[in-house]
């Protein structure tokens, strides 16, 4: 009985877990707007968790530079399942501008499963909370299939 | 006691929330805000400019012929690796690119941010025949002496004018095709007629106004 409420309860807010995997702070900056007053995303259940243990999606920014890229992946891989990665900007998705360069391990999607992308460079708050929305989607797919 | 906020707090209290109802109440980007990029595929005349300027790498192209010998051309922009600093769509010479006001980018399955056209680029082959007679006479190199002011060619490509010309070479360096072969020394200025392909870019640089299209 109480594993039905939980999950119906963890379904209606996800948390997320922020990465910066090497960003210049434009996509941290546009994820930090949408937990401000304007955009509010604590409305919709979604908040910023202090561990990775606790999160049930993980926002990646930035191009995966050579010396992030184990930290990300050992962070990521203490996310329980089900979890759900989002990739934010063009730069975990690419590299970028980035791209070619001897310090940057740029497509994250070739370590590890990614779920959503959101472009942009910087995305439009509005299209971040578009992205999570699909990510929460995902998600409750995945908790289903478990 | 004092209570300094108690009246903006009843105030607020009873007014509109600050915050924009955004899933719920659709909302438009700022005006000129580049967000999803629009090509215009029938207008685009493969001078590859954009692909030159790209800071990301995000434009590629494909090229295959066709059963009659013409190039199908496909150009994909990935939204995913672009910055949207519209640089591709400031020298598109035929404003082919657009960035649009549309910020809704979300990927789950692999494509869904590849904006990409395809055109048939006309083979140049049949033109040899009438070629040699009129244009001959127009495009000249410096050797022709006192020729009078350059007529157009007609076909989009572009004549020199030797009385202005000064042979900077800028022409030569931002032709994206690679057409234009200019000596300073010799004085002679060679336009490739295959790799051309009419942008006019050569006339917007030239200092002088030497060429005409």
């Amino acid at each position: 009985m109480f594993q039905k409420l939980i999950a119906e309860s963890t379904a209606k807010s996800p948390w997320l877990f922020h990465i910066n995997s090497g960003s210049c702070n434009g996509c941290d900056i546009e994820l930090v707007a949408i937990l401000t007053p304007r955009y509010d995303v604590e409305r919709l259940g979604f908040k910023l968790a202090g561990s990775p243990r606790q999160a049930d999606i993980v926002v990646v920014t930035g191009p995966v530079t050579k010396q992030s890229l184990n930290r990300v992946l050992s962070t990521i891989s203490q996310v329980p399942e089900p979890r759900c990665i989002v990739t934010m900007g063009s730069c975990p998705q690419s590299g970028n501008v980035f791209k070619g360069s001897y310090s940057v391990c740029a497509p994250l999607s070739q370590y590890v499963h990614v779920d959503v992308d959101i472009a942009g460079c910087a995305p439009k708050p509005e299209a971040i909370i578009d992205g999570l929305a699909k990510a929460t989607k995902i998600l409750k797919e995945k908790r289903g299939r478990m | 006691m004092d209570f300094p906020f108690v009246r903006e707090a009843v105030v607020k209290l009873f007014s509109r929330p600050s915050c924009n109802n955004y899933p719920f109440t659709p909302r438009e980007a700022a005006p000129n805000y580049r967000g999803r990029i629009v090509f215009h595929p029938e207008t685009c005349i493969n001078c590859n400019m954009c692909e030159r300027v790209c800071a990301g790498g995000a434009i590629i192209h494909t090229s295959v012929k066709n059963e009659e010998g013409d190039d199908v051309i496909t150009r994909s922009f990935d939204l995913g690796s672009c910055t949207f600093c519209s640089t591709c769509a400031d020298f598109c010479t035929r404003h082919s690119i657009e960035l649009t006001q549309d910020y809704h980018m979300i990927g789950i399955e692999e494509g869904d941010l590849i904006v990409s056209g395809t055109f048939i680029k006309k083979k140049p082959a049949p033109k040899p025949a009438p070629k040699p007679a009129a244009p001959a006479a127009a495009k000249e190199e410096a050797a022709a002496p006192a020729a009078p002011a350059v007529k157009p060619r007609g076909d989009g490509k572009p004549a020199q004018d030797p009385d202005k010309c000064v042979y900077c070479t800028i022409c030569a360096r931002k032709c994206p095709g690679e057409a234009l072969t200019v000596d300073r020394k010799e004085k002679t200025w060679k336009l490739d007629e295959d790799k051309c392909v009419a942008c006019g870019t050569c006339a917007d640089v030239c200092p002088k106004n030497a060429i005409v299209i």
